[in-house]
């Protein structure tokens, strides 16, 4: 499980205000945690001090009860995986060895001998198998995400229990019917003992893929619970500033499938 | 690590989607395979470096010299010149030529995945340019500094004085870079890029500078030094090259898997695992070493690191593992072969090598560029 | 700095392994017991490889240009000298290129280079003969001597003809009461004339012709700013015929702003001689000064010199 207790980062920008002040949450293995929030909010920024890419100016993250900057590089990668917005590579790569990648931090370990498994599953679970000797940079916008996703999943195949997946608006560019995908995979990866934290701006998603839904506004942390105490007209009002109300005549993906 | 994460088989599987046209069919070429074909090329451009070129050997002469070398029959008198022309001039000459082209392409190679840029080469960080300055200045200040310090001796050091102030050039500008390109201990890939810019362009001023107060005969010898040679390769050089162009060049290849995780830039690298500040600092000091050291034993030879690397990515992909010690190979047969033309093709005197590649390696690029659009 | 160095030069000191090797017996090669060449050689008394213009002049003055079998860029006189390989210019040696004729003598200048290929060339055991490149009085013999001395052929007949065609023209020269300061121009590549400094050919040939090089204080060739050259007040440019041509003729010449505020722009006085016959300081030496003292000193009587074989082309 990952906690951050009193997180605060300080902008790079000298005098402007903090991008995220004293921050308590915690996700625990089985649950997915959904972030919503106006943008700018600091959503990304939690999510890569949760990732330890960011050092946090105040406070602490503690996965599985030790301090993210008393793991070494390779160990924190096995325990916890982070797919990005918009990745996009520097060189040709063909999907499936984007996909491998996810198996770096095993190199050395007894987990190696799974990655032939891990990447095929990963690719099935994605739904990106078909994609495998596509080049990245041919892929649609959609396709990418897929496969890092995909890459995600590789990653964290055969990780211990309480392992942490992060991902920043995975369903942005995705149709709705992959968002459904996605999100049921997700929801499935929390039944398999994972904590999944994930960015999104949908509320819809966010209702149906989350156990407990964390709202940030400039960079504070306003309310944080299960879905529906959360997801609620008079808070996100608050926090949006805009009214919401139920859908008339629209549709709505049915995201489970 | 018990109690792993199995995805269920089948859990929240969907339907794979309908097959897109597979663009890049067929399995990735095994690392075996590549390394054997480049193992392969690169002994045979080494026996070409070595039996061909203006001075003709005969098989005779080859065997007599191989039988002297190996201390089984001394060389027969009609066989002096084959063995002078093999052993004294072809052999290290090939070796340097190989290691030089090795040590080049993989410091290519590694650059451009350090800056996920397929343009970047080895020059692009001001280390040439730096080995270039001291090597000119060298050559403008060397005679008569050497001269009055050593007296007679300065004949036999003098030959030591530029390449070792190219290379301690190199190693400046590359200390100047650390500092530079670093900021509160995170080393920035377009703050070390900018400062290379920067430091190619006080190079560059300063050689211009003491061009300018070169006489004319110091200005002809920087230019020719300049295009680059292999002319003045001996043996004592061997060695030398060795632990500084090949060693450091082979030191490279263990950062291929972390090169590749690169390609999703620096936070993906590090949420793969990869240590990215250690792998920036190791990458540019590996790889300015050997370039200085290259540029120390045979002045600038161009496109090779910007060309090499390209061409085993559009062969076998751009997986490093594959393009690093594939690179490497190339670069050295290619290098072996491009002073072979440099020896031969305007014989009995010598092109400089850095035009030969230049001028293969230049068009062959445009070439490439036509028929493959899409290098990065 | 004449006669061969040692073997092995460059060996002191080397690395183990490189010693290891160079233990083994390559160089220094059995020589010259044989001529090398797998082919016959050209001539009997050997192949030469000649590396500096005024050394193959020298060469064919002592009548064994026949045994030449290559030259450097730099060697164009005489005619004959033109129709044989050319190893390029004379500070970028190619190694293999020199082997590859089979010499079995390289006559070198000392101003030959770059120290590495003739390092590596050394070590082949290629028997080199490394002669001095002076200029001024007496230079002319010594080269002379000194190709002479390596080929096995007495140089004193010729050495002596040039010393006795130098020596008509000292008490004519010494008697001439001018003295114009004549500027070196070697070429006017960008606007900046590269200019002859102390210690240059073209200083002694200035000096040796009964003129005086402006240009003091520092040496080889520099380019000169305009301002410099105003200071010099040079009464005559010199350049090599060839430079001038290149330059575009006088006009051209005085055109360019270092030269235009000159005594010699004003007075129009630009002259020009080929390049070999005027700095070479080989066989032709005192036909060159002759011929660069006629240029300096229009109205003064200077004697014939004889013709002698080696002006011919």
């Amino acid at each position: 499980m990952i906690a951050a207790e009193a997180l605060g980062v300080d902008s790079p920008v000298r005098g402007a205000a903090p991008l995220l002040r004293s921050v308590d949450l915690a996700a625990r293995a089985g649950e997915v945690l959904a972030l919503i929030g106006p943008n700018g909010a600091g959503k990304s920024t939690l999510l890569r001090a949760l990732s330890g890419e960011l050092r946090p100016s105040r406070g602490r993250v503690l996965l599985r009860g030790r301090p993210l900057a008393g793991w070494p590089p390779p160990a924190l990668a096995r325990a916890r995986a982070v797919m990005e917005q918009q990745v996009s590579l520097a060189f040709p790569l063909p999907a499936r060895e984007v996909v491998a990648l996810g198996r770096l931090p095993w190199r050395g370990t007894p987990g190696m001998a799974l990655d032939r498994a891990a990447v095929g599953e990963a690719m099935e679970r994605a739904g990106v198998a078909a994609l495998a000797a596509r080049t990245y940079a041919t892929l649609s916008g959609g396709e990418r995400q897929r496969v890092q996703f995909a890459r995600a999943l590789a990653q964290l195949h055969g990780a211990a229990e309480g392992a942490l997946l992060l991902m920043d608006e995975p369903t942005a560019s995705l149709d709705p019917r992959h968002r459904g995908l996605l999100l049921r995979a997700a929801r499935g990866l929390a039944r398999d003992g994972l904590a999944v934290i994930l960015v999104l701006h949908d509320l819809n998603e966010a209702a149906f893929v989350a156990d407990r839904v964390g709202i940030l506004a400039e960079g504070r942390l306003v309310a944080s619970g299960p879905a529906a105490a959360v997801l609620r007209r008079e808070v996100l009002r608050e926090v949006y500033g805009i009214a919401f109300r139920p859908v008339e005549g629209g549709l709505l993906p049915d995201l489970a499938g | 690590m018990d109690g792993g994460v199995r995805p269920a088989a089948g859990g929240a599987a969907a339907p794979a989607p309908a097959p897109g046209p597979d663009r890049t069919a067929g399995a990735p070429p095994s690392a075996t395979r590549v390394l054997a074909l480049g193992g392969l090329l690169l002994a045979a451009a080494m026996l070409a470096g070595l039996l061909l070129g203006p001075a003709a050997v005969t098989a005779r002469g080859l065997l007599a010299t191989l039988l002297d070398a190996a201390g089984l029959a001394p060389l027969p008198a009609e066989h002096a010149r084959d063995a002078a022309v093999l052993g004294v001039i072809r052999a290290p000459r090939v070796l340097l030529a190989a290691m030089l082209g090795a040590g080049l392409a993989a410091a290519g190679t590694v650059m451009q995945g350090l800056f996920r840029n397929p343009l970047a080469d080895p020059a692009l960080l001001g280390i040439s340019a730096g080995a270039a300055l001291a090597a000119v200045a060298a050559i403008v200040f060397g005679h008569g500094l050497f001269g009055g310090l050593f007296g007679p001796q300065a004949g036999a050091l003098g030959l030591w004085l530029l390449p070792v102030a190219a290379f301690a050039g190199g190693l400046a500008i590359t200390f100047a870079l650390s500092r530079l390109g670093t900021r509160a201990g995170v080393t920035s890939v377009p703050l070390l890029l900018l400062s290379g810019v920067a430091l190619n362009a006080l190079c560059g001023a300063l050689t211009g500078l003491l061009i300018f107060m070169a006489d004319e005969r110091q200005a002809r010898d920087i230019t020719f030094w300049t295009l680059g040679s292999l002319a003045g390769a001996r043996w004592p050089q061997v060695p030398v090259a060795l632990a500084l162009v090949l060693l450091p060049a082979l030191l490279l290849l263990p950062l291929a898997r972390p090169l590749n995780a690169l390609v999703l830039g620096e936070s993906g690298a590090f949420h793969l695992g990869v240590d990215v500040e250690r792998l920036k600092r190791v990458a540019v000091v590996l790889s300015a070493v050997t370039v200085a050291a290259g540029v120390a034993a045979a002045g600038l030879v161009g496109f090779v690191g910007l060309v090499v690397p390209h061409l085993v990515r559009l062969a076998f992909g751009a997986d490093n593992r594959l393009v690093l010690p594939g690179s490497m190979l190339l670069g050295a047969s290619l290098l072996v072969l491009a002073d072979l033309a440099a020896r031969w093709l305007a014989a009995p005197a010598e092109l400089p090598v850095g035009v030969v590649t230049a001028l293969l390696g230049a068009p062959f690029f445009l070439w490439l560029l036509r028929r493959r659009a899409g290098l990065a | 700095m004449t006669g061969q160095r040692p073997h092995g030069i460059g060996r002191r000191g080397l690395p183990a392994a490189a010693a290891a090797w160079t233990a083994l017996p390559w160089p220094p090669l059995p020589w010259p017991p044989l001529p090398w060449a797998t082919r016959p050689a050209r001539a009997a008394a050997g192949r030469v490889v000649c590396i500096g213009a005024a050394l193959t002049e020298c060469v064919f003055a002592l009548g064994e240009g026949p045994h030449l079998v290559a030259r450097d860029s730099s060697s164009r006189f005489p005619a004959a000298a033109l129709a044989l390989p050319d190893i390029g210019y004379m500070r970028a040696l190619p190694p293999e290129g020199i082997a590859s004729l089979s010499p079995d003598l390289v006559i070198l200048s000392e101003e030959a280079g770059p120290a590495e290929a003739v390092a590596v060339l050394r070590a082949t055991g290629l028997p080199m003969r490394t002669l001095p490149d002076g200029a001024g009085p007496g230079a002319a013999e010594a080269k002379l001597r000194g190709v002479g001395a390596a080929l096995g052929r007495d140089a004193e007949p010729v050495a002596r003809q040039v010393a006795a065609d130098w020596a008509m023209l000292d008490a004519p020269l010494a008697g001439l009461r001018a003295r114009p300061r004549v500027l070196f121009v070697l070429s006017l590549a960008r606007g900046a004339p590269l200019v002859s400094g102390e210690g240059t050919h073209a200083d002694a040939a200035i000096a040796a012709a009964g003129g005086v090089n402006p240009v003091r204080g520092w040496r080889g060739y520099r380019p000169l700013s305009a301002e410099s050259a105003a200071t010099l007040a040079p009464d005559v440019i010199l350049m090599m015929d060839f430079a001038l041509q290149e330059a575009g003729g006088a006009a051209a010449v005085f055109a360019t702003p270092a030269l235009a505020v000159t005594p010699a722009a004003r007075a129009g006085r630009v002259v020009a001689l080929d390049g070999g016959l005027m700095l070479g300081f080989g066989p032709r030496a005192a036909h060159g000064r002759r011929a660069l003292a006629a240029l300096l000193h229009p109205d003064a009587a200077l004697p014939p010199l004889p013709e002698r074989p080696w002006t011919a082309a």
